[in-house]
């Protein structure tokens, strides 16, 4: 598997992809934050703050069938929560689209607003993780003082996770070549943990091996890069379009919208 | 388990991402120190193995179908120790938000202390409580289901606890309470079956790995009083959630009753309990939207008109932003 599988969009070279790392990931957490502000059965205005994202990830020239799929399958957890909403508020409230107003259950109000917020806050961290690199993500989260520690331990993740990931499929590979039925519920465990801890083992012994390059290279306790990260006018440019567009929403839109009701 | 960011208020958010990020700072520069380039590389490929580990999945009993893995926090606790554990399963947590879009952005706080900090603490410390420094295997093993039940259920009702204070849901402290500790009682027992059985493979394939485990038990009353002041400290949060439940439900109040399916309620809008619940909402929002949403009462039809506006316009912009992107965009080359 190679290490750009999940990320195979961050490579661009858009207007967004150039931006500094620190600015996108504020800017992805105040808008995260905004959308969550707005009031629990608001629905109309997700649609606005959608544009957002929408337009990051149209620029950056990301399918959209990608984010959406990805999207769709992380949903679960937050579906079965939402859609418990309807089973404890039946009270109808009014809905008003155009011209035609008609009652619906506050609980399904509540539920599609919460599965909208999901969806516009979830294409946030798409428009942000498809668009920069994870080492620069991980340069301007230590600008910003993360501890170096963490720091180190998330490249090292990264860097070994798709190594790793190569050598369970290899295993899982062999256990469904040869295992061509279920075989009762202590054997497939037995199994299951003798290759848990046969991975296990090779992962020890793999670091081990990273451990001793590491010293022959001279490794001291700290990570040196050539990167030099600067704020340039790009990046003002897009904090001043992002505080435009979050502070007209937030102040010219959502008065008008009534906060409640579609 | 991943909560997500809709599931959260922005109080909630706050508190819990300082809370995380507290801990791990004080985390980090506790094992700063001791923390040679072997640790390192061990901590980082741990993390890619557990990572791997979720692959591995095998058949539940009584289930067809569904099949269970290993989530690993009490696994990589008993062998790392609890601090370097935090660390480790902290870094998955953060890589599975930002690269595999499970959980969100400002949900990141809470989830690190849910799936990272609590069960390697709670896990580490009751395996030591009940492991002690004996060597005797049948109790270590015991240890293990034991830490492993008490860390997913001590992750559970935090996360119950986290989307109550937010009342972003609807659903009533108690069921959702019961339905998390029930689900997680299975994933708890689960997850306790695979790491005994993971632990006594590697017992008997590499011994030499497993005897530092084995082999210290010095901490073990201090280990008890910690985990006991631990579980005592979550199981009051999950108890105190349900005897509030009632006051706590005051949107709730005013609703239909769950175990009547049909009942339909009689109260209308201008109920004043309805009134206090907005009132609620207004100042727990943030956003004191209530006003506007009279407004909206008052004159549905223009409401409607201004929101249908909204919604058209947004979509308006969206096919104009797809369009202009369409034709600026340069051709692409035909390889790929």
């Amino acid at each position: 598997m190679h290490h750009s599988y999940l990320d195979k969009y961050a490579d661009g070279d858009s207007f967004f992809h150039c931006l500094d790392s620190r600015v996108k990931f504020l800017a992805a957490v105040a808008f995260s934050a905004f959308v969550l502000l707005s009031g629990p059965k608001a629905i109309a205005v997700l649609f606005c703050f959608a544009v957002g994202p929408f337009a990051v990830l149209i620029w950056a020239d990301i399918p959209l069938s990608f984010v959406f799929r990805r999207i769709l399958a992380v949903c679960p957890f937050v579906l079965i929560l939402a859609l418990s909403g309807p089973f404890y508020d039946r009270l109808p409230e009014n809905v008003a689209v155009g011209p035609y107003v008609f009652s619906l259950a506050g609980g399904w109000l509540r539920c599609i607003s919460i599965l909208g917020k999901f969806t516009v806050t979830m294409m946030t961290l798409f428009a942000l993780v498809c668009t920069t690199r994870f080492a620069d993500l991980l340069a301007g989260l230590e600008k910003m003082r993360l501890p170096q520690v963490l720091i180190i331990q998330l490249g090292m993740l990264y860097r070994y996770l798709f190594v790793l990931m190569d050598r369970v499929h290899h295993i899982l590979r062999a256990r469904s070549t040869r295992k061509l039925r279920n075989l009762g519920f202590r054997r497939e465990t037995e199994i299951a943990a003798a290759m848990a801890g046969s991975l296990f083992i090779r992962s020890i012994e793999t670091s081990q091996k990273i451990h001793i390059a590491m010293q022959a290279r001279g490794f001291c306790g700290q990570f040196h890069s050539m990167r030099t990260m600067e704020i340039t006018r790009r990046d003002i440019f897009f904090i001043a379009g992002v505080i435009i567009f979050l502070g007209l929403i937030q102040w010219g839109v959502k008065p008008f919208m009534g906060g409640a009701f579609l | 388990m991943h909560m997500a960011n809709e599931l959260i208020s922005i109080p909630v958010s706050g508190v819990t991402i300082g809370a995380a990020a507290a801990s791990l700072g004080l985390i980090c520069s506790r094992i700063r120190r001791e923390l040679v380039s072997e640790k390192i590389a061990l901590m980082g490929v741990l993390g890619a193995f557990v990572f791997a580990a979720q692959m591995v999945n095998f058949q539940l009993p009584l289930m067809p179908g569904t099949s269970g893995h290993l989530i690993g926090a009490v696994f990589l606790a008993t062998i790392l120790g609890p601090n370097l554990a935090v660390i480790v399963l902290s870094s998955v947590v953060i890589i599975q938000c930002l690269l595999f879009q499970d959980g969100g952005l400002l949900a990141l706080g809470c989830n690190i202390i849910n799936i990272a900090i609590v069960p390697s603490y709670v896990g580490y410390f009751v395996y030591r409580a009940i492991a002690g420094d004996r060597k005797n295997k049948t109790r270590l093993l015991a240890a293990a289901v034991v830490a492993c039940v008490l860390a997913a259920e001590a992750g559970s009702v935090l996360v119950v606890v986290e989307a109550t204070v937010s009342r972003v849901l609807l659903v009533p402290v108690g069921t959702f309470l019961a339905t998390m500790a029930g689900v997680h009682l299975l994933v708890g027992a689960m997850e306790g079956v695979i790491t005994v059985a993971i632990l006594s493979y590697l017992t008997t394939v590499r011994p030499d790995l497993m005897e530092g485990i084995t082999a210290d038990g010095i901490l073990s009353r201090k280990a008890a009083i910690i985990s006991l002041v631990i579980i005592t400290i979550i199981t009051a949060a999950g108890f105190s959630l349900l005897a509030c439940g009632k006051p706590d439900g005051l949107e709730w109040s005013y609703l239909e009753r769950p175990d009547r399916p049909d009942f339909k309620p009689l109260i209308v809008n201008e109920d004043m309990r309805i009134k206090a619940a907005d009132e609620f909402h207004g100042k727990i929002a943030l956003m004191p939207d209530y006003s506007a949403r009279g407004a909206s009462e008052e004159h549905p039809v223009s409401a409607g008109w201004t929101s249908l506006a909204g919604i058209v316009g947004s979509a308006v912009c969206m096919g104009i932003i797809w369009l202009f992107a369409k034709l600026l965009r340069p051709a692409k080359p035909a390889t790929k």
